[in-house]
């Protein structure tokens, strides 16, 4: 080692080049403690964690949440008889068979379990001496047609039709309360917290695949919250597949690239020890995978391999001077690292502005992003130079790496004359007009929320939301719910007064377009009086008799009311759960509530599933601009102090904004609504993207202060760098693109949007920045100006 | 037993009418609220606000809804081409193409409407819960209230809990004398085209109060009143006396009540497919036996029907039912409609077809009740197809 090597050494170089040794064993250990922390990772699909906690419709629900239980959990399962219909003994048996197995699963909550054959099932029928009534499957079997006759005419008679038998007689549903925590059957005193990932699998093993496989006459279609979450946790499985995919690509690509084994191993090793390292700092921090930061070692890959990348760039350019490879890793720590660690922070601090979005999983993304970038200083920064520096780079790669810099680049010099004086301007204009006509296309587009029908984590072919449909398709019911919660005093749910205004509200709710019909004690109560007058239906309404008011609902099914008759939700069922109509649905119920709350009669936004898509929603379209200025502050700040320079800072994030557009543009075309997966995809793009603009920009520069004209810098840094770039963007790229596979649909849609994003944000780097430095730069100044704060 | 109501006359001749000055001070803010209320009501919800806080009994215009002929209707009546239907929410629709489309009136309250009557092509009133008798003097484009029960604006502290007395038919003679029916054994008369309502529920002889469901008018015999538990009324001077007839044929409740078209022809239905016929005024009675297209005995409740102005009896149900009868109600042939949805009035057109107003509001069908574009989604697989 010679002393003039030591001297320029900057503190970090010579702390780290000088105990090599104890950096690989101290990487080594702390490789193996935090592996064996990832390797206890598991998924997690918490529900809270994917709503807005602190919006006021949530904490109302929150606040509800014992009351409203038995609204909601709960899955149907629809059992389809292909050909015949359910009025026939095959059905029958196997539909009592289905119903034991159910009964019988952990976590089902029994006495509630309704289907044909369960005694809670009941028909009834007004006579001249009161009701008469009894279950509708009052047979031990249906064997013979008078049994099926019986049947029939009980199934008429209990007012389920389009509920829990369907209107076209070909299925039935089998509807399964679920308990969040149960008793350990082998010990009482447990609970047990339901594993919906388990219960989901056990749905499918134990019901769907055992009868459809015996009877291929029989089709089962289960859903519910339960299942859905189950469905979403074997997506999250699929998208380690997707990993390995990413890796293999990204493996050639290196190769491709560096035609060098060694370094292609070494980048390759240190990056995924970097996701390693992530994966088991968050679960340190108490994180488990759910399908948003499941994002997050794809990203840490892609970050990971192009800073990588721009190492072993350096590393192949600096053999050729240096004598060993030590020397070399040495000087391209000293070059890289600043640089290196700027535009980290710059990805990390872009994803910290996720934090202003209130919902778990994208704190629990942002954090875990920007600790993954934090790992990658360690990893990429420090330990591959060391780990390089005992390897070496192959000969010809050095060789192919100096024969590359000397040698004139047509593609390259052809796509510097964006810089022309006679291109920029056109290029510049062209930019003009797409970003303001996709402003202007985003604008008048881009809606806020999820806008696909069924559930829209999933694909609409994705066999649950097929079930869904079928149930949807044959039943009188819609699976977009949104639940106002009506407050009283204890004792007050039934006063004359509280269901009068319930009633109002549910008679304004229907006349708002897109509710399909509303249910609420009201609607059962008036059922039940009318019941106790014979049937008239002239008596189909509120009696002012209190006595007769109680005993109506006092016939309500569970859950219309609590137990201290202190609430009582309203369920207004939507065509749909699109932002428009879930706007209009919450503005009418304020409006109405503006009107109608008293001192002791509230009625409270919201709960069921479009109640916390209208939270969610509401939390985007708030969060949404807080976000973009944060982000693109702090890019710019960034820039600013790179640079400090104010137009080359708007050099570097004009392209960035005009990307911004274009993404919002193109979710506006395809259908994406802005929601929680899309919306940090614009702070990931834009965090990362800077990237780009940070390594052309600071080229360039240099080469200005070099004292060229402005086209021939912008030649040199292509030929320099120009194929780095590419490949950053192609690494980037490929690390999310597998997503688009991804069998949950805001997975797809986010690697979709990323995608697009990390390429436009290089080509608007590489065709946008130059044009657009043609009007800004004065190469004059930039040659005169101090040094700017990265040296090269 | 509960014991009749003696009720205090109030007339609402014109919502804004100065009430009589109340003898307690929470009385008088209560009327005055009534009275607000009901300008609001009248005016297009100026005062609603006011109303609302004060006092939740006010009356609350009825509101304007693409949804109204579309749900609960309860009655409905052809008046010279125009058909006019009441039901659930102050709903009171019009339809002047014959059943086609509908128009919503404008009505002063959001109670549930029962049933209407029409003398005339511009006179008619429209009674529903709460005692509410509506009036209208322009075919039913625009109603006022004539009558409420007035105990809701002062309740009998003494009382037992309030007592829902809702009204369940009105007829009327002429443009002057009518009468309406309802719960507990209400009886409201008029002579003066509904200005002044006097209570005469004492003069039918029902110290059980049980409900008066139906009234109607019998060919040259009088008036025929049924209700509750079998129990029947007549009157051969249109209201005055009133007859108890013992010998009832059935002690299940009566829904409904129509003439033949035959002198002393009076048919009766209720619960369970019930059907009886008489051709003296009620002196005897014979059951009408109907069956469902499956040839097995009609189970359905049976709730309104009328005899149309060609001469044809049609009585619906829940169930989608729909019993025709061209001979005088001797023999009805019955349908039961794919949607099976409850019926609670029909009213004959003039071409043959009905319109059915129930559940889902209103239908116009074919003579048989069968509706033109039939709704296909909602088939039943009949016994009768499965059995060999």
């Amino acid at each position: 080692m010679s002393m003039s090597d030591q001297e320029e050494a900057t503190f970090m170089e010579r702390l780290v080049f000088n105990h090599r040794l104890m950096v690989v064993v101290l990487f080594t250990l702390v490789t193996i403690f935090l592996g064996y922390q990832a390797t206890k990772i598991r998924p997690d699909t918490s529900f809270e964690k994917m709503i807005p906690l602190e919006h006021p419709y949530i904490v109302n629900m929150i606040e509800h949440q014992d009351d409203l239980a038995s609204l909601g959990n709960s899955i149907r399962i629809a059992v389809a008889i292909e050909d015949g219909d359910i009025f026939s003994s095959e059905y029958m048996e196997t539909l009592k068979r289905i119903n034991d197995e159910v009964f019988f699963l952990p976590g089902v909550n029994r006495a509630g379990l309704r289907s044909l054959w369960t005694p809670n099932v009941r028909w009834t029928e007004v006579t001249e001496y009161g009701f008469d009534g009894g279950p509708v499957a009052s047979r031990p079997a249906y064997m013979t047609e008078d049994d099926l006759n019986e049947l029939r005419v009980n199934v008429l008679k209990s007012g389920e039709i389009g509920r829990l038998v369907a209107n076209n007689f070909k299925s039935s549903i089998i509807e399964v309360p679920l308990q969040e925590s149960y008793p350990n059957p082998e010990n009482q005193s447990e609970l047990i917290r339901l594993d919906y990932g388990e219960f989901s699998t056990m749905l499918e093993e134990k019901i769907r695949n055992e009868f459809q496989n015996e009877n291929p006459n029989i089709s089962i279609h289960i859903v519910g919250f339960a299942k859905k979450v189950g469905d979403l946790i074997d997506g999250l499985m699929a998208v380690m597949l997707f990993f390995a995919v990413a890796v293999a690509i990204t493996f050639c690509l290196l190769y491709w690239f560096t035609w060098c084994i060694r370094s292609t191993m070494a980048v390759l090793v240190t990056t995924l020890i970097a996701v390693i390292w992530q994966l088991g700092l968050i679960h340190l921090i108490g994180f488990g995978l759910d399908p948003y930061s499941m994002l997050v070692p794809f990203l840490i890959f892609a970050i990971g391999i192009s800073h990588g990348v721009q190492k072993i760039n350096g590393i192949a350019l600096h053999s050729s001077g240096a004598d060993t490879a030590l020397l070399a890793a040495r000087r391209t720590f000293r070059q890289l690292f600043l640089p290196g660690m700027i535009a980290i922070l710059a990805d990390a601090v872009g994803f910290i502005a996720l934090l202003v979005l209130d919902i778990g999983v994208i704190h629990e993304l942002a954090i875990g992003a920007s600790v993954g970038v934090a790992v990658i200083v360690f990893t990429n920064l420090i330990m591959l130079p060391v780990t390089i520096s005992y390897l070496g780079i192959s000969k010809g790669a050095v060789a192919r790496s100096k024969r590359y810099a000397a040698s004139e680049h047509p593609f390259w010099r052809f796509l510097s004359n964006v810089a022309h004086p006679r291109v920029a301007p056109i290029m510049v204009i062209l930019g003009l007009v797409a970003g303001v006509g996709s402003f202007l296309y985003q604008k008048a587009n881009l809606e806020i929320g999820d806008l696909d029908p069924g559930a829209p984590e999933l694909h609409a072919d994705s066999r649950y939301n097929l079930d869904n449909e079928f149930i949807i398709s044959n039943y009188s019911t819609s699976s977009d719910i949104l639940v106002v919660m009506v407050e009283t005093p204890p004792e007050m749910c039934s006063a004359y007064d509280t269901m009068e205004a319930i009633d109002q509200l549910e008679w304004r709710m229907n006349n708002v377009p897109g509710v399909q019909s509303t249910v609420s004690l009201v609607t059962v109560g008036k059922q039940v009086i009318m019941g106790n007058n014979e049937g008239n239906l002239k008596w189909q309404a509120l009696s002012r008799n209190q006595d007769n008011l109680n005993n109506a609902i006092s016939r309500a099914p569970e859950g219309m009311f609590n137990s201290s008759c202190s609430l009582a939700p309203v369920l207004i069922y939507l065509n749909d759960h699109k932002a428009e109509t879930l706007t209009r649905a919450t503005d009418e119920v304020k409006a109405f509530a503006e009107e109608y709350d008293t001192d002791t009669l509230k009625f409270k936004l919201a709960a069921g599933n479009a109640g916390i898509e209208a939270a969610t929603n509401e939390i985007i379209a708030s969060s949404e601009l807080t976000i973009l200025v944060l982000v693109y502050l702090w890019v710019g700040a960034m820039c600013l102090f790179t640079f400090r320079s104010l137009p080359a800072t708007i050099c570097i994030v004009l392209p960035l904004i005009l990307t911004s557009i274009l993404g919002n543009a193109l979710m506006a075309f395809l259908g994406i609504g802005m929601k929680v997966a899309t919306l940090p995809v614009i702070a990931l793009g834009v965090g990362i993207g800077v990237d780009y603009g940070i390594y052309i920009y600071s080229r360039l520069e240099s080469f200005l202060r070099q004292g060229m004209p402005l086209q021939e810098a912008y030649y040199q840094t292509l030929s320099s760098t120009g194929k780095a770039v590419l490949f950053t963007g192609l690494c980037l790229a490929i690390g999310v693109a597998t997503w688009i596979f991804s069998a949950i649909k805001f997975q797809a849609d986010m690697g979709l949007m990323l995608t697009f994003m990390f390429i436009v944000n290089m080509f608007g780097a590489m065709l946008l920045l130059p044009a657009l430095a043609r009007f800004l730069i004065n190469p004059e100044k930039v040659r005169n100006k101090k040094d700017s704060f990265l040296q090269h | 037993m509960q014991q009749p109501h003696f009720w205090r006359i109030s007339s609402f001749e014109q919502a804004d009418v100065q009430q009589p000055v109340p003898r307690s001070t929470a009385g008088r803010s209560r009327k005055i609220v009534m009275a607000l209320g009901l300008t609001g009501a009248l005016i297009g919800g100026a005062s609603l606000a006011v109303a609302q806080d004060a006092n939740t009994e006010a009356l609350k215009p009825a509101i304007l809804s693409l949804k109204a002929s579309k749900t609960l209707l309860l009655d409905v009546e052809l008046v010279g081409e125009r058909l006019v239907a009441v039901g659930s929410r102050g709903h009171i629709v019009y339809s002047d193409d014959q059943g086609e489309s509908w128009l919503q009136a404008p009505a002063p309250t959001r109670q549930l409407l029962t049933s209407v009557d029409f003398v005339d092509d511009r006179h008619g009133w429209a009674v529903g819960h709460d005692s509410l008798i509506l009036h209208t003097s322009d075919g039913g484009e625009s109603w006022s209230v004539q009558y409420r029960d007035p105990e809701i604006d002062q309740p009998d502290e003494e009382n037992f809990g309030f007592l829902e007395k809702p009204l369940m038919d009105v007829w009327f003679r002429d443009a002057r004398n009518g009468l309406a029916v309802g719960a507990y054994g209400l009886l409201l008369r008029t002579e003066d085209g509904g200005q002044n309502w006097e209570d005469a529920s004492f003069d039918v002889d029902n110290p059980d109060g049980f409900h008066y469901n139906a009234l109607t008018e019998v060919e040259d015999s009088g008036l025929f009143l049924v209700g509750e538990m079998g129990t029947m009324y007549r009157s051969t001077d249109y209201g005055y006396s009133w007859e108890t007839l013992e010998e009832a044929p059935y002690d299940g409740s009566w829904f409904g009540v129509a003439g033949t078209g035959e002198a002393g022809g009076v048919l009766a239905w209720g619960l369970r497919g019930n059907m009886f016929r008489s051709t003296d005024f009620g002196d005897s009675w014979e059951q009408v036996e109907l069956l469902t297209p499956n040839n097995g005995p009609l189970e359905s409740t049976l709730s309104g029907g009328q005899l149309t102005a060609d001469g044809r009896v049609v009585v619906v149900g829940v169930g989608g039912v729909v019993a025709t009868s061209d001979d005088h109600g001797r023999g009805f042939k019955v349908t039961v409609r794919s949607d099976r949805v409850a019926l609670a009035g029909v009213a004959g057109l003039p071409d043959g077809n009905l319109v059915l107003v129930g559940q889902r509001g209103a239908m116009k069908t074919d003579a048989q009740g069968v509706s033109k574009s039939s709704s296909a989604a909602l088939t039943l697989p009949e016994p009768a197809a499965t059995e060999e």
